[in-house]
């Protein structure tokens, strides 16, 4: 939750003040720029949705709740709505793997725990690979999981779900990676 | 899948997780500049966030407004649209204006054959007319040119009460269309309408049978 020095930053930016402004992008802009990046193709375009949502941030502070979520939550919140908002309105193309017959859901859950689980650098490259043919949301959400470590409660509230959408989800994407994986191998 | 098989998987796939720091290494690194640009921007930015909560609620105003103003009732040229006890006094007043026609030309008027609802009527018309009697004579003459459509059957008890009331009594036509008691179809309309009904189907018969030998006169061409 809120730390003392968020509770000061936040003073400082519901009275707009310039310093607490900078304070908080030196403290925040990175990681946000670095999950901005991960949906939004294009270092250009990364750079135009990570000014939006500071931007956004600054105008809309008092709306933030404490009580709610962490600081740095809210802020991955609007930083996911913006790059998905981009997305859309920009219509890129994107290509990705759709699982349109349930194929993955029928993998036993041995296969892939052992090709997730033993390491392998090989299996580590074909992972990367794979997880280029993951839709833009579904990779934000297994990066934020597995590589930013945050609950299935924070999960939730930013990609605005609930916990056990979100579980299922995750369950299903994992499996879906590894059935790109066969596909990659094959 | 559980919160804490989730978690396990986390802890377990190794290779995912690896995968990923690749991944999260290799993305563009953030511009140096790219900070001052966004304090740039937003101290730039005026704030828009007044107008913009506004203008739903104008909307939502001249919505209510415009239905307010559709669903009010009309005002109504008569007194009887008045409420309180000058409207029911208005109410009453013209009543005995409308009664007028059947005393001066008996042959349009007949007793209702709608006994409880007339002799309420009546009744009312009774207390009115005898405070309102200058009136009568002036509205008469409009009334004696509509054409006669709602007939009332005479019954022996209504033409008691007329010969009783020579002043006092009332058509179903003169009572207003807003009565419950006017909601009604007189039996001369009811016979109208089936008569009317009748013709319709005849000459819908009379159109499929054309149709009918229509049609049979082109498959025999065939």
């Amino acid at each position: 939750m809120t730390t003392i020095t968020d509770i000061d930053l936040l003073e400082g930016l519901r009275k707009q003040s310039p310093k607490a402004q900078q304070q908080m992008l030196e403290c925040y802009g990175r990681n946000i720029f670095a999950q901005v990046a991960r949906l939004v193709p294009g270092i250009e375009n990364a750079e135009e949705v990570y000014q939006d949502v500071f931007v956004k941030v600054f105008n809309n502070i008092n709306r933030y709740d404490a009580e709610k979520s962490a600081l740095k939550t809210w802020l991955s919140r609007i930083a996911y709505n913006e790059s998905i908002s981009f997305l859309r309105r920009k219509s890129l193309p994107v290509v990705y793997y759709e699982d349109r017959n349930g194929e993955a859901e029928k993998l036993s859950d041995e296969e892939v725990d052992e090709t997730f689980g033993r390491p392998n650098a090989e299996t580590v490259q074909l992972i990367r690979a794979a997880l280029k043919h993951l839709p833009p949301d579904e990779r934000a959400l297994i990066t934020m999981f597995y590589y930013e470590e945050m609950s299935l409660k924070e999960i939730a509230y930013v990609t605005e779900s609930i916990p056990t959408t979100v579980a299922s989800k995750l369950s299903r994407t994992r499996k879906k990676l590894y059935k790109i994986i066969k596909i990659l191998q094959s | 899948m559980k919160e804490e098989q989730l978690n396990t998987l986390r802890q377990q796939d190794i290779n995912l997780r690896d995968a990923l720091k690749l991944d999260e290494a290799e993305l563009p690194q953030m511009p140096a500049d790219l900070n001052a640009r966004v304090m740039q921007r937003a101290t730039q930015q005026p704030r828009k966030t007044t107008v913009r909560r506004i203008w739903p609620w104008l909307a939502a105003a001249c919505v209510v407004g415009f239905i307010i103003v559709n669903l009010m009732p009309p005002k109504a040229s008569s007194p009887i649209s008045l409420q309180g006890e000058g409207g029911v006094v208005a109410e009453k007043e013209s009543q005995p204006e409308v009664e007028t026609p059947s005393v001066e030309q008996p042959s349009i008027e007949q007793p209702s054959a709608e006994l409880p609802i007339k002799h309420s009527a009546q009744t009312r018309v009774k207390r009115m007319v005898a405070k309102v009697q200058p009136a009568k004579v002036e509205v008469s003459e409009p009334f004696a040119e509509e054409p006669l459509l709602a007939q009332e059957v005479a019954t022996p008890e209504t033409e008691k009460k007329t010969k009783v009331e020579p002043t006092v009594t009332l058509t179903e036509r003169d009572i207003p269309i807003t009565r419950p008691e006017n909601y009604k179809y007189t039996p001369e309309e009811i016979a109208l309408m089936k008569k009317q009904a009748n013709e319709a189907y005849l000459k819908w018969a009379q159109l499929e049978l054309e149709i009918a030998k229509h049609n049979l006169e082109q498959t025999a061409q065939k």
